[in-house]
């Protein structure tokens, strides 16, 4: 599904952002990227979708080779997977269902399938009451549930969320992180970059550590911190 | 593209323009400025053009008996004419050929002479000369014989215009092209102006997976209704003005009988003009728009 190759990516500036990283994530996983700001996450997502070009290495997603990818090609490769992020980004003069119905839009969607998928996409976030409403008109949780209705209901076999929950109170937080596993649970991949630990210690999911531009800790079944470091520091 | 994208640009683009309206009118202000500017040059040259090829159809030298000159008087100037060395062949325009010559140049103006008869014409000689040069003394010459009222060489016209044209050209061109770019910058101003208010969302449609022309698509369509609205705007100022004055020139002619200058009819200059100032309306718009957005597309 995601394939990183010893990538590298140095900034213009010289900043040297991610340093040979090698990352392989299957279909249906369910992958926390986790590390302090500053330690190459945000960079990682950035090459996922291609908003960034890797100074060397090779990166498959979803079958693309992003790294050869002309710049034709990149929207085809964002219709394919979903993405979310820590500030909603929604586009406040549409309302909840054009701000979902949008996303099909671009892709030239037949009316038919937009009045068929935006409903159902709504429904599985629990917003299907508030659809004719404006995002200033609704809480931070909400316009994130919007934007997760936005990135499934075009079917992506991949979502990518960014601090998906940084804006949000820990409550509310959970009920974005269990609609992310729900949406794991129907198959798409889901990687989260995010610096939650709380969220990350319990659901015991994949983690990729990532500190000053190296994977420094891949584990199944992790927590945010290394175990033997976190008793040190926490007991 | 499919019908239902194209509908959601247009409606987009549309949307653009009324939600920036003081820009909108700012920009389409200055497309009728350079393209009104840009019609008065054309104008002038398509006109300048038309009088050098009508003058070069008429004869050598004309020349004009007094119009009250009686049978004597013009039996004089004729005798003078033919006997002179310097002229090789004379031919006489009676009342009634003069006549005729105005009602074709009036075409449907016709009834400006209405009520009129051929009196207040005159008689003239269409000369041919043996050699051009001659040409500054035998107007002299033939200016000394009483009852000639005037003489005219439009070849000498001819040359003196055509001297001009070629510089009326090249000023005209140079300024239309920079009025052009100054258009072109107003309008990628207005329109970045909507971009910038639509920045985020521009990157949006970018990261949910829009493709460049989906998103430039509307900011063009909003360039080019400006352009074309622009156009249309310069058309009625330029062709109202324009047909005003050649109303004026023509009743000119008709009243003196004799002018080197005639202005063509707008109807059959119109549509070449409408069209230039369409085809540069739609031009500048989407070059503006299309500039003005390139920054923000690289997300």
């Amino acid at each position: 599904m995601v394939k990183f190759t010893n990538v590298t990516k140095r900034y213009s500036n010289g900043t040297l952002a991610l340093n040979k990283i090698n990352i392989s994530i299957a279909k249906g996983e369910f992958v926390f990227i986790v590390g302090q700001s500053g330690s190459g996450k945000t960079t990682l997502v950035k090459l996922i979708l291609k908003e960034e070009d890797s100074t060397e290495g090779e990166i498959f997603v979803n079958g693309y080779g992003v790294t050869s990818m002309s710049r034709k090609e990149v929207p085809y490769l964002r219709r394919s997977l979903g993405v979310v992020f820590q500030d909603f980004r929604l586009l406040p003069d549409k309302t909840v269902y054009e701000n979902v119905a949008f996303a099909m839009q671009i892709t030239e969607a037949l009316p038919k399938e937009i009045r068929r998928q935006v409903p159902m996409a709504l429904a599985l976030v629990g917003l299907s009451r508030k659809a004719d409403m404006y995002p200033s008109q609704l809480s931070g949780g909400e316009q994130q549930r919007v934007a997760l209705a936005r990135a499934i209901v075009n079917n992506p076999v991949l979502l990518i969320a960014d601090e998906p929950t940084g804006n949000l109170d820990p409550e509310t937080a959970w009920e974005i992180m269990k609609l992310l596993t729900e949406i794991n649970h129907r198959g798409t991949t889901v990687i989260i970059a995010t610096h939650e630990k709380s969220i990350v210690d319990a659901l015991k999911k994949r983690v990729i550590a990532i500190d000053k531009g190296t994977i420094v800790r891949d584990q199944q079944k992790g927590t945010y911190e290394n175990e033997d470091k976190n008793y040190k520091i926490y007991n | 593209m499919k019908i239902r994208t194209i509908r959601y640009i247009i409606k987009d683009g549309m949307e653009n323009i009324s939600k920036n309206k003081l820009m909108s009118l700012a920009a389409i202000s200055i497309v009728v400025a350079s393209l009104t500017v840009f019609g008065i040059f054309y104008m002038m040259i398509i006109n300048i053009e038309h009088n050098v090829m009508h003058l070069k159809e008429q004869p050598e030298m004309q020349v004009f008996c007094q119009a009250d000159l009686d049978d004597i008087g013009i039996k004089i100037i004729e005798n003078a004419l033919t006997n002179n060395e310097g002229i090789k062949q004379v031919t006489i325009i009676t009342k009634e050929q003069a006549f005729e010559k105005v009602k074709s140049w009036l075409g449907d103006d016709i009834n400006i002479l209405e009520g009129m008869d051929n009196s207040f014409l005159p008689i003239s000689f269409i000369i041919k000369l043996y050699s051009p040069e001659d040409s500054e003394e035998l107007i002299q010459e033939l200016k000394q014989i009483s009852g000639v009222d005037k003489v005219s060489y439009p070849q000498k016209t001819v040359e003196f215009i055509s001297k001009f044209t070629g510089w009326i050209q090249l000023v005209s061109s140079f300024l239309i092209i920079v009025l052009l770019i100054v258009a072109v910058f107003i309008i990628a101003n207005t329109i970045r102006l909507t971009v910038f208010s639509r920045r985020r969302e521009i990157s949006i449609m970018k990261y949910i997976g829009a493709t460049d022309w989906f998103i430039r698509w509307p900011f063009i369509v909003e360039g080019v209704i400006i352009g074309i609205l622009g156009a249309m705007l310069a058309f009625l100022i330029s062709g109202y003005g324009y047909n005003a004055l050649e109303v004026r020139f023509t009743r000119e002619l008709a009243m003196t009988g004799t002018s080197i200058i005639t202005l063509m009819e707008l109807r059959s200059i119109g549509t070449r003009i409408i069209s230039f100032y369409l085809a540069l309306g739609c031009v500048v718009g989407a070059v503006g728009s299309v500039t003005s957005i390139r920054k923000y597309l690289k997300v």
